[in-house]
């Protein structure tokens, strides 16, 4: 130990000293050019900082502030912050409210929004049995393979298929609703944005009547959230529209937080699943790192625990 | 073998409950039983009182209006319980008209009250040959603190 210690001292003072030497040799060399510096360098600095800062200068006087052309009313009033259970990185869906959400888009929403892109087998088992799913699917026909004699038939569904659109096409949706296309809503809350906030407050946000002087075209409605504020769209929720079969009150907010959260499963049906891929990496990784710990441990020790000795060879006095 | 064996036994051991999709088939049967057989007593006891009553001379939706005043108060009592029931009110409009009224969102309000009367004002006033004016802004900003201010509270309602 005492011979460690005298070893990185004598070590460190060389170090020191040559560092030292090395140090006084370049500032008194840098001190003697300074003070023979020409005037026309200091000059050529002093331009060039000025043109640096002239040219800032000007870049933001020309394209540092925005332009905004837009009025409020044309960007529609942005959607609150709801504190939405399922949005928080450890919790999954609610699925009382994901089963009360589907009733309210069977029931409302789905006489004009399509939802193509989810197909009945998935509802089973998250939200639904397995019957009450092939009852649902069997209410509706769809298109048999051609036959014998190539004419097609129908069918009743079955959980394979897909939830059928109310209108055959897009044009018909529009001839429908006076020329406005409602949107298929498989992907509204990642297609809008403010997702679940915007969705909820345009259900909920149709006020009794239009500010003061607002304008509202025919056929349209006051809705200050959707962009440009009018909406063909009128107002669906109600309260009591819907008779929820678990004796919750079907207010409308309520009936607007449960499709929202039906929404957002359809749009992210693979959340939970997410989530809890996402607790299995922090488990993993987090027994990895502890391994890790130990394994070094085990592996420096024989370096950390070593001792190096010097014993001067003992030879004749002089 | 031996050792995937041994860890699902010690993740069985700790008797995780799995979440089951379907209901427990037994208490469902006996719950809808129990739920369905006093509607039908109900029912088959009020059918059979009107037709003691009154089954000579009316049908049985005439009769209802002639039965004594006693199934009369009953039936509106249960009206009225059905109405309730069908038509919960919503908490929302409520919980934003006491934001409205809050000292937070005081300034919008007034803003908003103040374009309201003014745009009205000019609207009404035939001779007005001013710009055009409209209060959504105002309208927004109050709606904003005011939808802000009740999320929370709203939440805490909703199931």
């Amino acid at each position: 130990m005492l011979g460690r210690s005298i070893l990185r001292a004598s070590n460190r003072a060389i170090a020191r000293q040559s560092l030292g030497k090395s140090t006084r040799a370049s500032s008194t060399a840098a001190g003697a050019e300074a003070a023979s510096s020409p005037f026309y360098l200091t000059l050529t600095a002093a331009l060039a900082t000025a043109a640096a800062a002239g040219s800032t200068a000007w870049y933001y006087h020309l394209y540092g502030q925005e332009a905004f052309a837009m009025t409020p009313a044309e960007e529609g009033l942005h959607a609150t912050q709801y504190p939405w259970v399922h949005e928080r990185f450890n919790k999954t869906f609610d699925h009382a409210a994901l089963r009360r959400g589907f009733q309210v888009y069977r029931e409302v929403c789905a006489s004009c929004h399509s939802l193509t892109r989810v197909p009945w087998r998935s509802m089973v088992g998250t939200m639904h049995t397995v019957d009450e799913m092939k009852a649902f699917a069997e209410e509706h026909e769809y298109d048999t393979e051609p036959n014998s004699e190539g004419n097609i038939e129908k069918r009743p569904g079955k959980l394979s298929d897909y939830i059928p659109a109310p209108y055959p096409n897009e044009e018909a949706a529009r001839a429908a609703n006076g020329g406005a296309y409602p949107p298929d809503l498989s992907l509204i809350t990642k297609g809008r944005h403010g997702g679940c906030n915007y969705i909820f407050s345009l259900l909920t946000g149709y006020p009794d009547e239009p500010p003061a002087g607002a304008a509202v075209a025919e056929g349209m409605n006051f809705n200050p959230y959707f962009p440009g504020t009018g909406i063909a769209m009128g107002r669906v929720l109600f309260d009591g529209v819907v008779e929820y079969e678990d004796g919750t009150p079907a207010t409308t907010s309520q009936m607007a937080k449960d499709v929202v959260e039906f929404l957002n499963w359809s749009a992210e049906p693979e959340m939970d699943e997410r989530k809890k891929m996402g607790v299995k990496a922090v488990a993993l990784l987090t027994g990895l790192f502890a391994v890790s710990v130990w394994v070094k441990r085990y592996k420096w020790a024989p370096l950390k625990t070593r001792k190096i000795v010097y014993s001067p060879p003992i030879g004749p006095r002089r | 073998m031996g050792l995937s064996d041994f860890f699902s036994d010690v993740v069985s051991s700790f008797g995780f409950t799995e979440a089951q999709a379907e209901a427990p088939v037994q208490d469902t049967e006996t719950e809808t039983t129990t739920q369905e057989e006093p509607a039908e007593k109900e029912e088959s006891a009020s059918v059979e009182s009107v037709e003691t009553e009154s089954a000579e001379e009316t049908p049985a939706e005439e009769s209802s209006e002639e039965a004594p005043e006693e199934e009369e108060a009953e039936a509106e009592e249960e009206e009225e319980e059905e109405e309730e029931e069908d038509e919960p009110e919503d908490i929302k409009p409520k919980l934003e008209e006491e934001c409205a009224h809050s000292a937070v969102c005081a300034p919008y309000k007034h803003h908003y009250d103040e374009c309201v009367e003014r745009v009205t004002r000019q609207e009404e006033d035939e001779d007005y040959k001013g710009p055009k004016e409209d209060c959504v802004e105002e309208f927004f900003h109050l709606t904003h603190c005011v939808t802000a201010c009740a999320a929370p509270k709203l939440w805490r309602e909703l199931k």
